[in-house]
């Protein structure tokens, strides 16, 4: 306003970064048009003046003669989609209950549930040799039931209350998904030992991108509910409806926004994830990154093909940055972070 | 707030079961049987029973060059782009804040890269840095550094890789620092202005200060999250040339899924996330007193 000078500066800055963001994807996406000449003799810039554009590429790309796009395609859209709803949805209740009730965990119940777990798993599945999926299902109950049966004794140690809990959510976001990721591969694969195939299916690639994005879910839903106000709540209340009934048919469509724009988050991760997808698929269920990566191997330098397949995994996030775009305008993100 | 009626409401646990119980089943359960494993030597080929090795897998993994090489590479790459990251970000996000001309296109331009997936990211870095035939080569033969190997020597990679990263993630920095700035009260700065502070002075005794908890977050997340790099360096070099860009998680992927050595993956991974607990302690510490400072 009243320094030029650095209002200069800062226009000349932004269009450089504009020039570097946009860039790339300005090459992707002329290259996708290019005909084979154009790519393997030097570098060609602006359509029409450098080059003929084409849709050969795409042409090749859909007709399947390139080997299979549909496939990862399908793979993506069903997974992210169901994933997503699953994710958002049971983290929106979970985000709900933090901000409307109040959890108390004593932490001596948390650890006592480490212990039974991890102790109790190494004596039925080392000394009794029960199957690793069954010996963790058996700890799993019995852990759970113990420690919720603990948690109601005045145990010693610190109680641990409901900004706790939401950090354990946000906490498996934080650690290296190489762990759990491999992890789940080992676990899956002894499941599907046991006469239950979930390594390259779709239940076992829905189940590993729920969890992946309950973290998220439950982490923004929490900040846009906590701005939604009580009082509606508490007039249904006296009118006797039910915490589910007030959940769904009231809470629920006054957090709109909250919900598409933290779908809109997830669906992001979810569709561009490539971790999990290279560990826990291997072909049937392979998803857009997994085919992507190949593709370099594959086609050496091709470039015309994997900018097609490229494209095609990027124009869906291009609409959803749009939206989150105007949702950020209109002021919507800032109040979600804190 | 909370009356006691809604306290001892018994419905919250149907809300937050069914979160907690997926969590559970697939994130942490799977933890405790990878932990005895990584205390056992599994190979898939050639299928051996699995044995009982104690702590050979960690000690194995601390004494590897490979280990000690993947775990600098991953830091040099995190820290370096964290850095430009955090620097243009927040310089971004001021220009946008003052509303620069055209503010409202760079928004929605400015966020597109963090919504691309890091396997297109390097698929695209690809193309545009290949040695002959991209546009980054031809940029440099006009400045005449002549043709770059940018993939294949080290040093260059990492510098890749680095571009990479700040390219991709610099909008996130910018989208959450933005949203700081506009939760500031204007009233500070409309004082400041009235006594004719001026613009950098106004920028390290107000708006820096006030918003370094933000920062100190927004910092933590890019570092974590950095620490799990492997998409990008696996579609753009691989790890190589030899392992010379191999990161921490690629590394791991490596010995299980090429060397099929699964006890040593799910040794190497634990030891990947204590390294992370103890470096994000560190850091909070750190930033917790740099806090207190400016308090």
């Amino acid at each position: 306003m009243e320094n030029r000078s650095l209002r200069t500066i800062g226009l000349v800055g932004c269009l450089v970064w504009l020039f570097f963001s946009f860039f790339p994807l300005y090459w992707v996406f002329v290259t996708a048009f290019k005909p084979p000449l154009a790519v393997s003799q030097g570098a060609t810039y602006i359509p029409f003046i450098d080059f003929q554009p084409t849709l050969q590429a795409f042409r090749d790309a859909f007709s399947g003669i390139r080997g299979d796009f549909f496939g990862p395609i399908v793979a993506s859209i069903s997974i992210s989609v169901v994933a997503t709803a699953l994710s958002v949805f049971l983290g929106a209740m979970a985000a709900y209950s933090l901000v409307r009730f109040e959890f108390r965990i004593r932490l001596m119940s948390g650890l006592m549930f480490g212990v039974i777990s991890i102790g109790g798993f190494v004596l039925l599945n080392g000394t009794f040799d029960i199957d690793v999926p069954y010996a963790l299902l058996i700890v799993l109950v019995l852990a759970l039931v113990v420690s919720i049966w603990m948690n109601k004794f005045a145990l010693p140690g610190p109680v641990l209350g409901n900004n706790d809990v939401t950090f354990w959510f946000v906490s498996q976001r934080m650690f290296p998904p190489i762990v759990s990721a491999f992890a789940l591969f080992l676990l899956y694969a002894e499941v599907g030992r046991a006469g239950f195939p979930l390594l390259d299916s779709y239940l076992g690639m829905v189940l590993a991108y729920t969890a992946f994005g309950l973290p998220f879910s439950v982490w923004l839903m929490r900040d846009f509910f906590s701005t939604v106000p009580v009082e509606v709540e508490e007039a249904a209340q006296v009118d006797n409806i039910g915490r589910m009934r007030i959940f769904i048919q009231i809470v629920l469509p006054m957090s709109l926004p909250g919900l598409l724009a933290t779908s809109m988050i997830v669906l992001a991760f979810i569709w561009n994830e490539f971790l999990f997808a290279l560990l826990l698929t291997s072909g049937d269920w392979q998803t857009l990154p997994i085919l992507l990566a190949g593709q370099q191997s594959s086609r050496g330098d091709e470039w015309w093909a994997i900018s097609v397949a490229a494209l095609i995994a990027i124009i869906p996030m291009v609409v959803i940055a749009a939206i989150l775009g105007r949702m950020m305008r209109s002021g919507l993100l800032s109040g979600s972070i804190k | 707030m909370h009356g006691d009626a809604v306290r001892h409401d018994r419905v919250k646990y149907a809300f937050i079961w069914p979160a907690f119980i997926i969590v559970l089943v697939i994130t942490i359960f799977p933890l405790i049987y990878a932990l005895t494993v990584s205390f056992q030597s599994v190979r898939l080929v050639p299928p051996l029973p699995p044995r009982f090795v104690g702590f050979d897998n960690y000690v194995d993994i601390l004494s590897s060059q490979r280990f000690w090489g993947s775990t600098w590479t991953t830091a040099t790459i995190v820290f370096a782009s964290v850095a430009f990251q955090y620097a243009l970000g927040f310089l971004l996000a001021l220009a946008l804040h003052h509303n620069v001309r055209g503010s409202s296109l760079y928004r929605v331009v400015f966020l597109l890269p963090m919504f691309i997936a890091p396997v297109c990211v390097a698929l695209i870095a690809r193309m545009v840095f290949h040695p002959y035939l991209g546009p980054v080569n031809d940029a440099m033969v006009g400045l005449g550094f002549g043709n770059l190997p940018f993939l294949t020597e080290p040093a260059l990679a990492i510098m890749v890789l680095i571009s990479i990263e700040t390219w991709q993630w610099t909008p996130f920095v910018t989208l959450l620092m933005l949203a700081g700035l506009q939760s500031m009260p204007s009233e500070v700065f409309e004082a400041a202005r009235v006594d004719d502070i001026g613009p950098w002075r106004r920028f390290w005794d107000l708006t820096f200060p006030m918003l370094l908890p933000l920062s100190v977050a927004v910092i933590f997340i890019r570092l974590i999250e950095g620490f799990k790099v492997i998409d990008t360096v696996f579609v753009l070099t691989g790890g190589g040339p030899g392992t010379a860009t191999e990161t921490l998680t690629l590394f791991a992927y490596n010995e299980g899924f090429k060397k099929f050595n699964l006890g040593m993956t799910s040794a190497l991974s634990f030891v990947f996330l204590i390294v992370v607990i103890v470096f994000g302690t560190i850091y909070l510490a750190a930033a917790r007193r740099l806090m207190k400072r400016y308090a």
